[in-house]
């Protein structure tokens, strides 16, 4: 008992248990700056949709939801083996400690991408099946291919600022590093609405109504613009991104061809407006610096055998590291996300008033994206971003309720 | 090493460079019956390189009769581009007899493979891409897909710039000249191969095509020691891996031209080079080509991010800085015009030599020599072009293929080329 009074009362644990506790401080801030949102009645999927849709898109998840998991089993084993063997790519480069750190990060997920080649094909084959992607194998490969540019650019840079503070601050790069990894973040969501290939800005008559539904919400200057991705897929989407003068509001143009009606846009409006009113895209970065506090700190922890982060061949430790350290934390940060989604259905059914077109937008969503409406409950949970599609119906009963006279 | 004298199609270079201005001048028209003469031959070869494919495939080797047409056509192909291109000076003659100051020696018919021949209209596409870089747009008779891009053709790019010098010196450039012979000499290995005059494939090594180089000691020079073998993990996904040299490329590009204009102004105002500036540009040209290297598949290693002397098996060589010409200082922009030209034609071939490398050093480990020199000449010419627009020097940049003196120190491991594969 003794000995562990004298351990607590060491400055080191003082200062992990101060640091745990403004964590926690931080975290619980953060998790009531989202409105919670009142729960709706328990209601079957019958009422709503066809038992055949129903078997129909619990069978359509259920292949990519096995897929999923296969992906990340192999993603888990290549990058373990990568961990023990990557170090042998050393002899690859000529970059020096930094240059050599960034040629194994970027390796890495390159060895990844190929491992996990297979699944992307069986889900793309999947979607083909079912009609929700229109994309070609090769076609996709070859996007998926291109696509790993931004992942190896952005795990170059990521090393380049571990290792390149590593290097001075030794064990404590990590606390310099999060600070920095959090800037960039910001950065990138300021930029992200204009990295979004083929946008075009949304016109009338949506555009009036979604800057009549700003007014309601109590937004200004968000830009609106439609993606074009039909190209690719049938599935319907929407996203609020950017910050600040870049926020921006995002329709598929899947959302305004698929014969969704004039209300039931003005309902996804209603809802990626009200992500920007609550400022959930800054609030993302904000989840995203709690997480990255402790998983840079056990990078540092697990890195310590190959030398710390300043050693290239510490890198392939620290993948692992960071990739099983994402993958546990996917449930907490998806519930952190279902949060935000429910509060912003519930400030779009605010803005709009209209319980039964959200109804009939969500059965729409469901229907054509083959999405099932009530999945297992663990596949919600490692998966779901987004509250399930019967929650969602659910809450527009519970809406109603609340505003009955 | 594959020499000149090993390969079962040499070219032998005899042309004393000497061109007369009229001849020069006129070059196009004189070429017009060679060209309709050639055409016409073109279409009899195609038919007799069918009968010789049918017979080599029966008998494993090429009839004697076949075999001698095919080779006076493809001899007078090389003097007929010889004489167009201004890597020769006479006329020549309309029945592909040797003895041409830019020639062509076939050795006889052998045994051949039946799989390769068989299969030989497939084995000769990475030939054609490569052709594609010498000759351009509607070059050659093989007719390339490369060429339909409208890709500025090496040896066009050479011989309208030769047409200039000639027409002002009436003497033809040592580098441009040795520069066209290289080019036909692949084109003659290629159009052998295609007519099944030799299973041997066509080599791109510009240090063995011609016969002896000239031993140049420019200030601005590239020596490998690079050991031809690739990883196929880096190789695959090469493109993507220098995205992060690229964008530091660009980046340190925009302050290197500040720094190259007001390098520019030291010099016009001094007539040298401040230390710094020529360290820095130096720096950056070296990395530039260390980078180029990297992603054309010409080098193994990731290349480092600060252009460090001797860092790189592809290095390149870059003088102290000397007094410059004011003049040629002044008016640098406008000197660079054709070697710029050159270098875009250039930058054909090199992206030739990164297609068939990536391809070759994926499926066998193993960048070929002849590619990763060709790579490298493209490469040098680059650096030496780079070199002179920031300034770093004043000469010219050598626009053929040429070899470096031994360096000073014995440090084998700056060797070119390192080993024969």
């Amino acid at each position: 008992m003794r000995r562990l009074a004298s351990r607590l009362a060491r400055p080191s644990t003082l200062t992990l248990l101060a640091g745990a506790a403004l964590w926690l401080w931080a975290a619980y801030a953060l998790w009531h700056s989202t409105a919670s949102v009142p729960q709706g009645p328990d209601l079957s999927p019958d009422r709503f949709f066809s038992s055949a849709f129903l078997d129909r898109s619990a069978s359509y998840e259920r292949f990519l939801t096995i897929d999923g998991l296969l992906a990340i089993v192999v993603l888990i084993g290549v990058l373990a083996v990568y961990a023990r063997r990557g170090d042998r790519l050393m002899g690859e480069s000529a970059a020096g400690r930094v240059g050599t750190g960034m040629l194994l990060g970027m390796l890495g997920f390159g060895v990844v991408w190929l491992a996990e080649l297979p699944f992307g094909l069986a889900a793309v084959w999947w979607q083909r099946d079912h009609g929700v992607s229109h994309q070609g194998y090769l076609e996709w490969a070859v996007e998926s291919f291109l696509g790993l540019g931004g992942t190896f650019l952005f795990v170059a840079a990521a090393l380049a600022i571990a290792m390149g503070l590593a290097g001075p601050l030794r064990r404590w790069w990590w606390l310099a590093a999060v600070p920095a990894f959090v800037g960039l973040a910001l950065l990138f969501a300021f930029l992200s609405p204009y990295l979004v290939p083929n946008t075009s800005d949304l016109h009338n008559p949506q555009l009036a109504e979604a800057q009549a539904l700003e007014r309601v919400e109590g937004v200004k200057g968000t830009r609106f613009a439609v993606e074009d991705v039909d190209r690719f897929t049938t599935a319907p989407n929407a996203e609020a991104t950017g910050l600040g003068p870049t926020r921006t509001v995002i329709l598929w143009n899947t959302l305004l061809s698929n014969d969704f009606s004039r209300a039931e846009v003005r309902a996804v409006l209603g809802h990626e407006i009200a992500h920007i009113a609550h400022d959930d895209p800054l609030k993302q970065v904000g989840w995203l610096a709690l997480f990255l506090i402790p998983a840079a700190g056990l990078v540092e922890l697990f890195t310590r055998r190959r030398g710390g982060m300043a050693r290239p061949e510490a890198v392939p430790v620290a993948l692992l590291v960071l990739v099983a350290f994402q993958l546990l934390a996917t449930p907490m940060f998806n519930l952190v996300t279902r949060r935000a989604e429910a509060s912003a259905d519930w400030s779009s059914l605010e803005a709009t008033h209209e319980p039964a077109v959200a109804r009939a937008m969500f059965r729409r969503l469901s229907t054509t994206s083959h999405g099932s409406p009530d999945p297992p409950g663990w596949t919600a949970l490692l998966y779901g971003s987004h509250p399930t599609i019967m929650q969602r119906i659910e809450m527009t009963y519970a809406w109603e309720r609340s505003h009955r006279p | 090493m594959d020499g000149v004298e090993t390969r079962p199609v040499r070219l032998v270079v005899s042309d004393d460079l000497q061109r007369g201005r009229g001849s020069v001048f006129f070059r196009l028209w004189f070429a017009i019956p060679f060209i309709l003469w050639l055409t016409l031959w073109g279409i009899a070869a195609f038919f007799v390189a069918i009968a010789n494919w049918f017979a080599t495939l029966f008998k494993g080797t090429s009839p004697r009769a076949l075999h001698g047409f095919l080779a006076r056509f493809v001899r007078f192909a090389v003097h007929t581009y010889a004489f167009l291109y201004l890597a020769a000076e006479p006329l020549p003659g309309f029945g592909g007899r040797p003895g041409y100051p830019i020639d062509i020696e076939i050795d006889p018919p052998v045994r051949q493979n039946r799989w390769k021949v068989g299969f030989r209209f497939v084995l000769v596409v990475p030939a054609l891409i490569l052709l594609g870089a010498f000759f351009g747009t509607g070059g050659g008779f093989s007719g390339t897909s490369e060429g339909e891009t409208g890709r500025l053709g090496l040896l066009v790019a050479a011989a309208f710039l030769a047409w200039f010098f000639a027409l002002a010196r009436a003497r033809m450039p040592r580098g441009l000249r040795d520069l066209i012979a290289y080019g036909l000499s692949y084109a003659a290995q290629a159009w052998a191969y295609m007519t099944l005059l030799t299973d041997r494939y066509p080599c791109s090594d510009p240090l063995t095509a011609i016969g002896p180089l000239p031993v140049r000691e420019d200030p601005i020079r590239l020596e490998s020691s690079d050991d031809l073998r690739r990883n196929r993990l880096t190789v695959f996904f090469r493109l993507l891996l220098a995205i992060p040299h690229l964008i530091w490329l660009v980046l340190w590009g925009i302050a290197a031209f500040f720094a190259a204009v007001g390098n520019w102004f030291a010099i016009l105002f001094t007539g040298i080079a401040p230390a710094g500036l020529h360290r820095f540009l130096a720096a950056y040209t070296r990395y530039q080509q260390h980078v180029f290297a990297y992603l054309y598949v010409i080098a193994n290693p990731f290349p480092g991010f600060t252009g460090e002397r001797g860092s790189y098996p592809i290095e390149i060589r870059i003088a102290e800085r000397a007094p410059q010409n004011r003049w040629t200082v002044g008016f640098r922009l406008v000197l660079a015009l054709p070697a710029l030209l050159l270098g875009t034609a250039y930058g054909s071939l090199l992206f030739a030599v990164a297609l068939l490398g990536w391809f070759a050093s994926l499926f066998t480990g193993t960048m070929p020599l002849g590619l990763r020199n060709a790579g490298a000449l493209a490469l040098r010419y680059s650096a030496q072009l780079y070199g002179y627009l920031f300034l770093l020097t004043d000469a010219y940049p050598y626009s053929g293929p040429n070899v470096a003196p031994p360096p000073l120190t014995a440090d084998p491991s700056i060797a070119f080329p390192p080993r024969s594969a």
